[in-house]
């Protein structure tokens, strides 16, 4: 059972993933990386770690790909030119070269022994995570959040309309 | 209230005023005067209640740790026993009447709110020295008294004088701090602590030389602070600065913080070492008055007095030490007549030197600065409550029987000297009838005969800020002499441990005291004249002037040593620092940087495409690696 | 055939190679940003398998899971940044594409 919903979820993450490095509209690309998305939550959830796989729902689901769908409306660009050959073969090339070595180097004969699973995995606990961040990585966990605020007040910084600069080319 | 409280707020009162006044009245000169005033006001009164009602006369301390490096602890904390009871009173008395004297001697200066900020630090800095209970701590306020008295003498600043005495004092001062921080450190690593009741307890008078030389370096320190020679060519140029500081900082506390510094640490002082303060504080004692004569400046005059009484109190730490060392019990308690013998000497010189300074100030203030007593005379007419003062003031220094207080504390300067050390005695002797000549030079020239210029002609009594502290000062260096009169709480060293002579040795000094400074005064008068207008030594007797105006060329000495030898080991240092760091180090890595950057520009394109490709490489590359491809490669 | 952790390995892998052959073969600036972070959601999933993998119950090894945490966190950052620079180009140049940005360098 466990290992056809690996399949399933394996396969619900890497197709439209596919699609997004294919399409060539924004929208479509988007809407592909939210199924992506959900297929990889539910790896982790096969993983047993369901604190982090809500996360990557709210976080990457939720807010990121509406981020990305709020900008595209904003911005509206047109569908992209086709690539030219050379650089789509290149492209298939340099990933075809990828995923043999990252075969090579997960299946390959220098590879492993492999960790095997125990039997009970405590660190799924949400309650552990806490335990975790308020003790042990308190100081990151701050850093942290400074560095969101950081990158709000980056964002207002250069996004903010420029007069000296906007006003004459508008 | 307990007493750290009240000593806390004793200290930062003043620092409180200061930051108000560098907050909120740089521009505001009522404001930063109500607020310094407040500030000194306050300072007195919670002493005054300390003496009277809160403490009970044993020793005191409180410290909390302030930081820890490694095995070092650094603490503030409050020490308050006879000694620092006694010094704080000075302190706060002294500097609450020159508070008040300043406000009317500074009415017409653009500058006051920076003039009353730079007082409120300085009693912060002060009050420090005299509150520490650990040699680093006492070392920064020990700074921070540096600073000030820098911002103050340096407070006209439009004038080169000024800049460059302050300069000169900071500089000067500088040197001797030197020796005083290489002196804790050692302190701390014989010892293992800097806190002086700690100290007190692990200190033995065992004669060996580390000791002696920590005790003789920790005497650098004093020597700038205090201006011993050969340390003293600071403080005669420090009168560039405002009266009022010449008062406060440069005759009563600051400078005497040397002498208090001494009284603190005495346990560190072995007999090699207080042999050779006391002659350097006789020396400085005995220089200094004959450098008087040489000044036509009344200020110059006060402060080379003030050198030579400050010389007067080292060489009374350094005596009265030996003095307990051999006729007490010899070790412990009986080491407090040093402390008696110059502290006592301390309290009544900051009574009547700050009066003499305030005095030569009001004088300053009613001849529209003029500041050469030949152009003065006659002032006695014009100005008679400050004239009384004065004279109040010069038999105090020249410690007339009885009515002087220079009469008491000199005396047991002198009868220490006399069981110790008979050369010292002679000359401190001499010391002593040379103070009241000089002393008696100034006042006949200045205050009496006849007018001898325009200034002089129309000189007028000062407001009542002014006069009022004159005439408390005047009666406190009168009756300072007396030790019966000190409360209780305060005058333990006055009343117990200033060594007193006895039997033939109390009428040997009498007469001295009397013949001194009675021939030394009349002598003034004979030799100089009522309100001459010239001096009659320069006149008559030219080498003897020249002699004393010469200084013993001590600025010529060290302008010389700074010219030849320092200046060009300046100019080879940095020619070394031109070549080797600077071009060498400095110049040398920025080439190597450039040239690998002008490679690396080359690899930057400025489109992404680029870019991402060099990150697939690398990519390639970390994946052979994990994958084992490199190895053959990366273990030959 | 039980999933091991070397198929987890194999999924990150995949998952990340196709998002470099999106940012290869993309030119549109937005395509590409999503590109990222699908690598960036790639390694997330290996570190949690290594995480998962290697915990017992004795020692729960937080570490991979909270630095799995901070990188979400990151990520937020990033794409907040990043489309505020895509705004602040389109403002600029009118355009999302790759090809026509050569204002990177100087």
């Amino acid at each position: 059972m466990k290992e056809i919903l690996f399949h399933f979820f394996a396969a619900l993450t890497l197709l439209p993933a596919f699609f997004v490095a294919t399409s060539r509209k924004p929208v479509n690309a988007a809407m592909n990386m939210l199924v992506s998305f959900v297929g990889l939550s539910a790896l982790f959830v096969l993983l047993e770690t369901y604190f982090l796989a809500i996360l990557q729902v709210l976080v990457y689901a939720g807010a990121i790909i509406v981020l990305f769908l709020f900008i595209i409306m904003l911005i509206d660009p047109h569908k992209s030119p086709a690539p030219s050959l050379l650089r789509f073969l290149a492209s298939i090339a340099a990933f075809a070269l990828m995923v043999l070595t990252g075969y090579f180097l997960v299946y390959g004969p220098e590879a492993g022994p492999y960790a095997q699973l125990a039997a009970e995995a405590p660190a799924s606990l949400s309650r552990s995570f806490g335990v975790a961040l308020f003790t042990r990585y308190m100081l990151p966990f701050q850093i942290t959040g400074f560095m969101l605020l950081i990158a709000m007040i980056g964002v207002i910084v250069v996004s903010r309309k420029d007069p000296a600069t906007d006003g004459g080319e508008a | 209230m307990d007493l750290g409280t009240v000593l806390s707020m004793i200290l930062l009162a003043p620092l409180l005023a200061a930051g108000l006044i560098w907050m909120f009245a740089r521009q505001r000169a009522v404001l930063a005067m109500t607020l310094s005033l407040a500030a000194a006001a306050t300072i007195l009164g919670l002493s005054l209640w300390l003496y009277f009602q809160l403490w009970d006369g044993t020793a005191y301390e409180v410290s909390m740790e302030w930081m820890r490096l490694g095995p070092l602890q650094l603490s503030v904390g409050f020490l308050l026993n006879d000694l620092s009871a006694l010094m704080l009173f000075v302190v706060g008395f002294v500097g609450f009447w020159i508070h008040l004297f300043s406000v009317g001697y500074m009415n017409d200066d653009p500058a006051r709110g920076r003039f009353f900020g730079g007082l409120s630090i300085f009693m912060f800095s002060m009050l420090g020295i005299v509150l520490a209970d650990n040699l680093f701590m006492m070392f920064i306020f020990w700074e921070l008294v540096g600073f000030s008295s820098y911002m103050l003498i340096g407070h006209y600043i439009t004038t080169d004088e000024a800049a460059q005495a302050s300069k000169k004092a900071f500089i000067v001062n500088r040197v001797g701090d030197f020796g005083f921080l290489i002196g804790i450190i050692m302190v701390y690593w014989t010892f293992g602590t800097v806190s002086l009741g700690g100290l007190q307890e692990l200190a033995h008078h065992s004669p060996d030389s580390v000791t002696t030389a920590m005790g003789l370096l920790l005497f650098c320190g004093v020597l700038g602070k205090s201006a011993q020679m050969p340390l003293h060519v600071w403080l005669p140029d420090a009168m560039a600065g405002p009266t009022p500081i010449s008062a406060l900082i440069h005759a009563a506390t600051m400078v005497a913080a040397g002498v208090y510094f001494l009284g603190r640490t005495f346990f560190l002082f072995t007999g090699e070492a207080l042999h050779i303060i006391s002659w350097v504080g006789v020396v400085t004692a005995l220089c200094a008055a004959i450098w008087a004569f040489g000044q036509r400046d009344i200020k110059k005059i006060l402060a080379y007095s003030t050198l030579s009484q400050l010389g007067y109190m080292v060489a009374g730490f350094g005596m009265g030490s030996l003095y307990g060392l051999h006729h007490g019990d010899g070790h412990g308690a009986a080491l407090y007549y040093g402390i008696g013998a110059s502290m006592f000497h301390l309290t009544t010189h900051a009574f009547f030197k700050a009066l003499l300074f305030l005095g030569s100030g009001s004088v300053i203030h009613a001849c529209h600065h003029e500041q050469d007593i030949f152009e003065m005379g006659g002032l006695y007419k014009k100005m008679p409550l400050t004239t009384l003062t004065f004279a109040a003031g010069v038999i105090a220094i020249a410690g007339v029987p009885f009515i002087g207080a220079a009469f008491f504390s000199k005396d047991a300067i002198l009868y220490v000297a006399k069981m110790t050390n008979f050369p010292a005695f002679l000359i401190l002797t001499g010391t002593a009838l040379l103070t009241a000549l000089y002393m008696g030079r100034l006042f006949v020239i200045a205050f009496l005969g006849k007018p001898n210029s325009k200034s002089a002609e129309h000189a007028h009594e000062s407001p009542w800020t002014i006069v009022l502290p004159l005439v408390v000062l005047a009666v406190c260096s009168v009756a300072g002499g007396y030790a019966g009169l000190y409360p209780e709480r305060l005058g333990v060293l006055v009343q117990n441990w200033v060594p007193l002579a006895h039997g033939s040795d109390h009428t040997l000094m009498l007469v001295i005291s009397a013949v001194a400074s009675v021939v030394g005064l009349g002598l003034a008068g004979l030799v100089y004249g009522f309100g001459s207008k010239t001096d009659r030594v320069e006149d008559k007797a030219p080498p003897v002037y020249a002699f004393a105006k010469s200084k013993f060329y001590f600025d010529e000495i060290y302008n010389a040593y700074v010219a030849k030898v320092q200046d060009r080991l300046a100019d080879f240092v940095s020619f070394l620092d031109t070549l080797f760091i600077s071009g060498l180090l400095v110049k040398g890595t920025a080439a190597v940087a450039g040239l690998f950057g002008i490679g690396a520009r080359r690899v930057h394109t400025g489109s992404v495409a680029a870019y991402v490709w060099w990150f697939f490489f690398g990519l390639l590359l970390f994946g052979a690696f994990a994958g084992g491809f490199l190895d053959g490669i990366l273990q030959k | 055939m039980s999933i091991g952790l070397e198929d987890y390995l194999f999924v990150s892998i995949l998952l990340f190679a196709i998002g470099f052959l999106g940012v290869l073969l993309r030119k549109n600036t937005l395509i590409v940003f999503m590109c990222l972070e699908l690598m960036l959601s790639a390694s997330i999933l290996a570190l949690i398998a290594f995480s998962r993998y290697n915990s017992t119950a004795a020692n729960p090894l937080m570490e991979g899971n909270v630095f799995v945490l901070f990188i979400i966190a990151i990520a937020a950052c990033e794409v907040a940044v990043g489309l505020a620079i895509i705004v602040a180009l389109w403002r600029r140049i009118q355009t999302v594409e790759l090809g026509e940005i050569k204002e990177l360098k100087h």
